[in-house]
């Protein structure tokens, strides 16, 4: 694997169990994946595999029933100043420490642009919350208070208010150095002008109308947007987007997925993208991650994913993606169904729906190896190296 | 649309109502009984009756007397009751009575809201803990006694025996000590009264005492309801998927509960308050009846027991209105909390 300056993130062997009335559901069996510092990153994997979970569990959002059972999320902690890096076992930390993690060095945005901006909160106050909460904004409130008094100085005419402006304005650029500490309205009013700035970031039309405005008078597109902005507010290392494009239409779809290509370039944030629509992975990713029923299947960068999966499962999902110079009557499905996570079949999760799945697949699970260079798979019978056979 | 706009809008909708209630009931009352019985009592001389019939109207087509009807009650001439003993405008008697009932109500509302809606919250964020059964406990036996009973074993504990015991004891009856103080009716309302006109604070803390136990007998079914909905509609929020995203911002537990799901999770209670303070002011009878309350409750059981169609008539359009104050009320409060609601 890559070394760990360039690393942000590392999820090591997640177990997580949802404990529920019909049993234990083993939602995640053992998660593998890295994220490398500045990448996009791709999750894919069918409803149901475990994407969610792992980005719940990587904000330590896991709820009862549920419970982290085992594994190591590491975040590789860079400070913007000194470039030192911190090492943190996100599953270890307490809930209090998860606080200054959550919304601040990794923050997330969520499928449904219409159910998760709070109703009753206006667009602009819900992103000046999250600002309020992880930033020091003590210089900030004097750059406003500077440029205030400019203004003030650009209108008046009095020799007398301009000289009393200006030894103001003196007085607040000698507090520059050392900031002192601002009144809370100065700080919601400072937290407030960010937000417009991070609503004009994410180009949102007319920013300080949007911010006074409810989510129920925005479009969809534009509330997700003004999610965007909320989770990038405090520069994020890590921005997890949780199929955030899915309840969108396409054409919006492809302006939020440019969008968020630029910011990264912007911002510097590493983007883990999870979804089932394979364009998107196309479009956005340099890396991918299959997942398959809680586990890692397979890890490589896209391009060779597209032209040369060597999990079964992934060469599945690859041919019933829809071509445009096919002419099919049925697209090829993988046989079978997603199986139940209350008793997952033994080994490999996939054999019983493999075409290639032996004696070996039932008895023992693989484990992710690096099959060929910089491209990992956990399987037994990998296709394009030695053996892959289909049974009949 | 703006908030005055709102507002306007919402008084147009209401004179209707009131309208509707108004005829209903003076259309039943005729049917029921004389409308002439609204204008006359037993000490009325006969010899007058045919004068007052013509007065009034009630020689005149149905229709007509509607409206002349209509006519009297803006000039405040709301007809005569007899339950009081002596024969009194309707008005006067409503003008008397009214604010020791809304008094009592408010106060009654007030403890109902400042215990419930926490007490509601408790329940949910600690759903199937202990402190969730113990509210549930407190909140189903509000709605399982029957305040006659509830009313006289509080009064029983609290007054009676206390007092056996040499203890402080809360009083049993009455709106003050007319012993110790006297105040002097500018308002009807006595707290009021006793601060503002009187300047007498050991009046104000003497009512403030005669109204702890009847006040929280009146409120305890209110407090159960608005404790049982608040839980609901909390665990309800809980689940929503912003509370999801508040969560993924870092903030505290506390913040997510009492800032982002509280203000939603107010919006169904809100309802229930509104209808539930209607229900107070009709529901007084019996907690007035136990403490010797001077309120409308008893006079209007009164006034239907001895058939005083112009009391009944004159407390029917009282209550009416007050409903539909506190519906107003209400859909204001709405507006504040959902802006939904407000531009929608």
């Amino acid at each position: 694997m890559t070394t760990a300056d360039e690393i942000v993130l590392h999820v090591k062997d997640l177990y997580v169990s949802f404990y529920t009335y019909e049993g234990v559901v083993k939602a995640l069996d053992g998660v593998i994946m890295f994220l490398r510092r500045g990448d996009t990153m791709g999750l894919v994997g069918e409803t149901g595999c475990g994407k969610s979970v792992t980005a719940k569990a990587i904000l330590g959002l896991v709820e009862a029933p549920g419970r982290i059972e085992g594994g190591k999320v590491i975040f590789f902690d860079k400070d913007a100043e000194t470039q030192e890096i911190t090492e943190l076992d996100l599953a270890q930390l307490t809930s209090e420490e998860m606080l200054e993690i959550r919304g601040n060095k990794i923050s997330i945005v969520f499928q449904d642009p219409a159910t998760y901006p709070n109703p009753v909160f206006r667009i602009g106050d819900q992103i000046a919350e999250v600002i309020e909460l992880h930033q020091d904004l003590s210089l900030d409130v004097l750059y406003m208070k500077i440029a205030k008094l400019e203004l003030a100085l650009s209108e008046t005419n009095s020799d007398v208010n301009r000289a009393e402006i200006e030894s103001k304005i003196a007085y607040y650029r000698q507090q520059m150095e050392d900031p002192p500490e601002p009144d809370k309205k100065s700080i919601k009013e400072a937290a407030k002008l960010k937000a417009i700035e991070m609503l004009r970031m994410v180009r949102m039309p007319a920013p300080e109308q949007v911010a006074n405005q409810y989510p129920h008078e925005l479009s969809g597109g534009m509330r997700q947007r003004a999610l965007i902005a909320m989770s990038l507010a405090c520069n994020p290392s890590i921005l997890i987007c949780d199929e955030a494009t899915t309840a969108l239409d396409v054409t919006v779809q492809a302006q939020v997925l440019k969008l968020l290509n630029q910011l990264k370039t912007e911002i510097g944030t590493s983007i883990i993208v999870i979804t089932h629509d394979m364009g998107v992975v196309a479009e956005t990713c340099e890396w991918v991650n299959v997942m398959y029923a809680g586990t890692s299947v397979e890890s490589c960068a896209t391009e060779r994913l597209f032209t040369k999966p060597l999990h079964p499962y992934t060469a599945g999902l690859l041919k019933a993606v829809p071509k445009l110079h096919e002419d099919r009557e049925r697209l090829p499905q993988i046989r079978g169904s997603v199986p139940n996570l209350i008793s997952p079949p033994t080994g490999c999760r996939f054999h019983p729906r493999c075409d290639y799945a032996t004696e070996i697949c039932i008895e023992t699970k693989p484990i992710l190896e690096e099959l060929e260079p910089r491209h990992w798979a956990a399987c037994h019978h990998p296709l394009w190296t030695s053996g892959g056979k289909k049974n009949e | 649309m703006r908030l005055r706009d709102f507002i306007i809008r919402r008084i147009i909708l209401a004179i209707p109502v009131v309208f509707g209630v108004l005829t209903i009931t003076w259309f039943l009352s005729y049917i029921v009984g004389d409308p002439l019985a609204m204008y006359i009592t037993e000490r009325t001389p006969d010899a007058a009756i045919p004068g007052i019939i013509h007065a009034r109207g009630l020689d005149q087509p149905l229709v007509v007397q509607y409206f002349l009807y209509l006519n009297s009650l803006f000039h405040g001439d709301w007809g005569v009751s007899t339950t009081t003993g002596a024969d009194q405008p309707v008005l006067t008697v409503l003008a008397a009575k009214f604010p020791a009932t809304i008094e009592l109500s408010i106060f009654a509302m007030i403890f109902a809201i400042a215990l419930g809606i926490p007490l509601g919250i408790i329940s949910a964020t600690k759903k199937d803990k202990a402190a969730d059964h113990i509210t549930r406990i407190f909140a189903l036996s509000g709605v399982s006694m029957p305040i006659f009973w509830f009313g006289l074993m509080l009064k029983y504990l609290l007054f009676f025996q206390f007092s056996q015991w040499g203890l402080p004891h809360l009083p049993g009856g009455d709106r003050y000590n007319y012993r110790a103080y006297t105040w002097h009716p500018t308002t009807g309302f006595l707290l009021v009264d006793s601060l503002v006109f009187d300047h007498n604070p050991g009046l104000f803390i003497d009512a403030i005492f005669h109204l702890i136990m009847p006040g929280f007998c009146l409120g305890y079914i209110t407090l159960a309801i608005i404790t049982r909905m608040m839980r609901s509609s909390m665990l309800e929020v809980i689940k929503e998927d912003y509370i999801t995203l508040a969560k993924s911002k870092g903030l505290t537990e506390r913040v997510v509960i009492y800032k982002h799901a509280l203000r939603n999770a107010l919006i169904p209670t809100v309802t229930v308050i509104g209808l539930a303070f209607g229900g107070l002011i009709t529901g007084a009878v019996l907690t007035e009846t136990i403490f010797n309350w001077p309120g409308l409750g008893r006079w209007a059981t009164n006034s239907i027991l001895n058939s005083d169609i112009a009391a009944i008539n004159g407390f029917t359009l009282l209550v009416a209105f007050i409903f539909v104050t506190a519906n107003f009320i209400v859909d204001m409060v709405y507006g504040v909390l959902d802006p939904r609601i407000r531009f929608g």
